[in-house]
């Protein structure tokens, strides 16, 4: 019993510790269990960060190349792929005045120093100007583009309230080079003037504006053209000049100037008068460098068969109006001689016998009574003579005027296409600003018969070898050519001190590639032009110094032992001298 | 004993299971680190085509038209080519050539291999109708008959170079010493006769001592056929004057 009872004692003891054993063995386990958890947690959530980051790996400012490369606005370019015209982030100059924190004041040294040392990097500014924005405490842009060698110095003046954002601009690296072709980008972005508008949706297509935009122009020749015809114009102290260059067999326009001219960088400059595209949108009476048109259809008519014939030179009175030459050159002269001399009433007369309805249709053919083809915004409408009829006939006096280059006004490139017509075995083809390739170049329309325009190819030649355009000669070249001195109508008449001196040629005559069109427009007579005002005197050597310039890029190698065939024609001239 | 081998399959499979995921996962980084790899090398790309860009665009400034156009009328003066400038063909610039005149002195010859071998090569040899082969292989190919080599007249060579050149007027009176093969070799290299003349004089007043030594050391003569047909050239050149 007494036994029993310790035992039982001692079980129950036994029981007791079993029990706190258990139980402490089962908190350290559910602890325990608890650290495995917390692991396992841990460990899972490292490995599906880690599968997170190592499988799909997201950066949010992750973009492709081509889109980190694609600019904002498509690139133009020449035919060669000069840049024109592209979307530049260029650094702007701008007045911060928070940089140095609130309440003190914005700029280090005082504001007329730094205006001052401002104005030591950029000489043009204004001095005042400055000092009033520096003083004004307002955020402003001091500069709108400043290269980065300026920026670098503008820098070093130690004003950290002058910021150089970087801005997504349009620039022109060629300067004002084309800038009546190209036009101009406002600074909302919107273009203006040239190219810039007509190719606004495709320059801000995404899909397209990855791939430059080709124009049919040629920096170089664009840049002769330019150069040559500024030169004229200060030889000549002319007002304005114009000039195209034209392939005569596709009808791409190599070059198109028209002076004085503005600079696309500066926008804000380009006001209307510079804007302005004599090319393509004024229009003038053009004179004396019809009258080869006029021939040509009277040839292609079978009018002129014999250019033996002789024609009465004497003035010719025609209901009331006398048509003069510009000084007497003889009873007669036949048509090779009219067009050396430039002689009105011989024209007028081929063009009497040729007939108001054939002229009219030969022009219309080329296209004179419609705005010139071409992309630009600015094109002129031509001022087409009033018809007499419902057919629009033209009165006689009207074709004899039209026949040398009055009474019908047309734009400089609505010469030069027609020329091209004339010089390329007769085929029209719409100008155009886009490369054209050589698989699709447009058929054009037969306007005169190949025959005609070989015919007319001499002509033209004999006129600058004997003629009044012997200044258009660049040796080696083969040009063609007329000239053309038209007064231009003002109040009470024409005015006979104003003239516009054309010269339109083409070369090489053997085998045309190009028609080169230069205007003048008011020249006066200066020493450099030997006193005269005439076309002979002042676009026609522009047109030589352009051609000699240009041939050898265009790919004309000059050749003096070789030029078209004049013999048959030239027993039938007298080695005259010109207007 | 069944159920631990059941276990014990299953275990492998849970190891294989995790071997091919721990695999893949590796090549799923290493993917994604080339990626990236990748994607920081066009960041780069874009950067530098970027820059390239900056530089091309200020390069065009600097260079347009206009730029040019001022420093070429400043610095440089060009002009475009004129036509005389131009030449089409091989005939145009042969006639840019003056003719020799009557007493000019002959054109210089360099030194050059025998080229009678390569006449010879130009032309095709005439084959015989019949049997379709050179007429000269059907003939013996060595001639008994044939005119053997002339033998190298050095001394009427050397005099007739002096003749040709004109101006060597102490030939003569250097006769011995000039067959020295070194003055030989000076003479037909030289261009200018004034430089020749100096050094044969120079040759002649040299003691016999230096003179031995220059000849072994210079270069073995030429082939004696180019010799020879120097010497042939000159004689006929000879009759022609004296007619």
């Amino acid at each position: 019993m007494n036994a029993l009872t310790a035992s039982a004692a001692i079980a129950t003891g036994r029981v007791q510790l079993a029990n706190v054993r258990q139980k402490s063995l089962v908190t350290a386990k559910i602890r325990a269990l608890w650290v495995l958890v917390l692991f396992v947690f841990m460990t899972l959530t490292a490995t599906v960060r880690l599968a997170q980051l190592g499988l799909f790996e997201q950066t949010p400012e992750r973009t492709s190349m081509a889109e980190a490369l694609l600019p904002p606005r498509g690139e133009i370019t020449d035919r060669n792929g000069v840049a024109l015209a592209r979307a530049f982030p260029s650094y702007s100059l701008w007045f911060n005045p928070k940089a140095l924190g609130e309440g003190g004041a914005p700029l280090v040294k005082t504001p007329e120093e730094v205006a001052k040392a401002l104005l030591a990097i950029f000489p043009d500014g204004d001095y005042a100007d400055l000092v009033t924005r520096l003083k004004a405490g307002k955020p402003s842009y001091l500069r709108r583009r400043v290269l980065p060698e300026e920026a670098n110095r503008v820098f070093s003046l130690g004003e950290p309230a002058l910021e150089f954002p970087r801005e997504n601009q349009r620039y022109y690296p060629q300067g004002s080079l084309a800038a009546h072709v190209l036009g101009y980008v406002d600074e909302e972005g919107a273009g203006h003037v040239g190219m810039e508008q007509v190719l606004e949706k495709r320059l801000l297509d995404p899909a397209q504006r990855g791939t430059p935009t080709a124009l049919s122009l040629d920096a170089r020749a664009q840049g002769a053209l330019e150069d040559e015809l500024g030169r004229g114009m200060i030889d000549s102290k002319a007002k304005g000049a114009a000039g195209v260059i034209l392939d005569v067999d596709t009808g791409e326009i190599v070059a198109l100037a028209s002076l004085p001219s503005f600079n696309p960088n500066r926008s804000d400059l380009a006001v209307n008068d510079l804007v302005f595209n004599r090319v393509s949108n004024q229009v003038y009476e053009l004179g004396s460098v019809v009258k080869p048109l006029t021939v040509a259809a009277a040839i292609d008519a079978g009018v002129i068969t014999d250019l033996a014939t002789r024609w009465s030179a004497a003035p010719l009175n025609i209901g009331g109006f006398t048509i003069h030459d510009s000084h007497s050159f003889g009873a007669s002269l036949n048509v090779p001689e009219a067009l050396i001399h430039s002689s009105n009433i011989v024209t007028a007369q081929v063009a009497d016998k040729l007939g108001g309805p054939a002229l009219r249709r030969t022009m219309m053919a080329l296209g004179m009574n419609e705005r010139p083809t071409i992309e630009l915004p600015a094109r002129g409408f031509p001022l087409w003579p009033h018809g007499t009829n419902k057919q629009g006939d033209w009165a006689r006096i009207t074709t004899m005027t039209v026949s040398y280059g009055h009474g019908l006004a047309m734009t400089p490139l609505h010469l030069a296409a027609a020329y091209a017509a004339m010089v390329n075995g007769g085929v029209w083809r719409p100008s155009t600003l886009y490369k054209v390739d050589q698989a699709h170049i447009p058929a054009g329309r037969r306007v005169f018969k190949a025959s005609t325009s070989a015919r007319m190819r001499q002509l033209l030649r004999m006129i600058v070898v004997d003629g009044t355009g012997k200044k258009a000669d660049a040796s080696g070249f083969r040009v063609g050519g007329k000239t053309g001195s038209a007064e231009k109508p003002g109040s009470g008449g024409y005015r006979r001190t104003s003239l516009i001196a054309t010269f339109a040629a083409a070369f090489p005559m053997d085998k045309p590639r190009y028609v080169v069109v230069a205007m003048l427009d008011e020249p006066q007579g200066t020493q450099a032009t030997s006193g005269q005002r005439t076309a002979a005197w002042n676009a026609a050597p522009v047109v030589s110094r352009v051609v000699s310039r240009i041939g050898p890029m265009l790919g004309v190698v000059p050749d003096g032992s070789r030029d078209i065939d004049i013999s048959d024609l030239s027993p039938l001239v007298g080695n005259g001298d010109g207007e | 004993m069944i159920v631990s081998a059941h276990r014990l399959r299953s275990v492998g499979w849970i190891a294989l299971l995790a071997l091919c995921a721990a695999l893949v996962m590796i090549l799923a980084f290493r993917v994604n680190a080339l990626r990236s790899q990748v994607h920081r090398a066009e960041v780069h790309i874009v950067a530098l085509k970027q820059e390239k860009m900056y530089l091309e665009t200020e390069f065009e400034t600097r260079a347009n038209q206009q730029q040019l156009k001022a420093w070429n009328d400043v610095e440089f003066g060009y002009v475009a080519p004129t036509a005389s400038q131009y030449l089409e063909n091989e005939r145009q610039l042969a006639a840019w050539s003056k003719p020799s005149e009557l007493d000019a002195p002959a054109p210089i010859r360099v030194a050059s291999a025998d080229d009678s071998v390569i006449a010879q090569a130009a032309f095709p040899a005439m084959v015989s109708p019949l049997s379709g082969k050179a007429l000269a292989d059907e003939k013996p190919a060595a001639e008994p008959d044939a005119p053997a080599p002339k033998a190298l007249d050095h001394a009427a060579a050397t005099a007739a170079l002096g003749e040709r050149l004109g101006t060597v007027a102490h030939v003569d009176k250097t006769r011995d010493k000039a067959r020295d093969k070194s003055v030989d070799k000076a003479a037909d290299k030289s261009s200018a006769a004034k430089t020749v003349k100096s050094k044969v004089a120079a040759k002649a007043e040299k003691p016999a001592a230096t003179k031995a030594k220059t000849a072994s050391a210079t270069k073995p003569a030429k082939p004696a056929g180019k010799t020879t047909k120097l010497a042939a050239n000159d004689t006929k050149r000879k009759e022609q004057k004296g007619k």
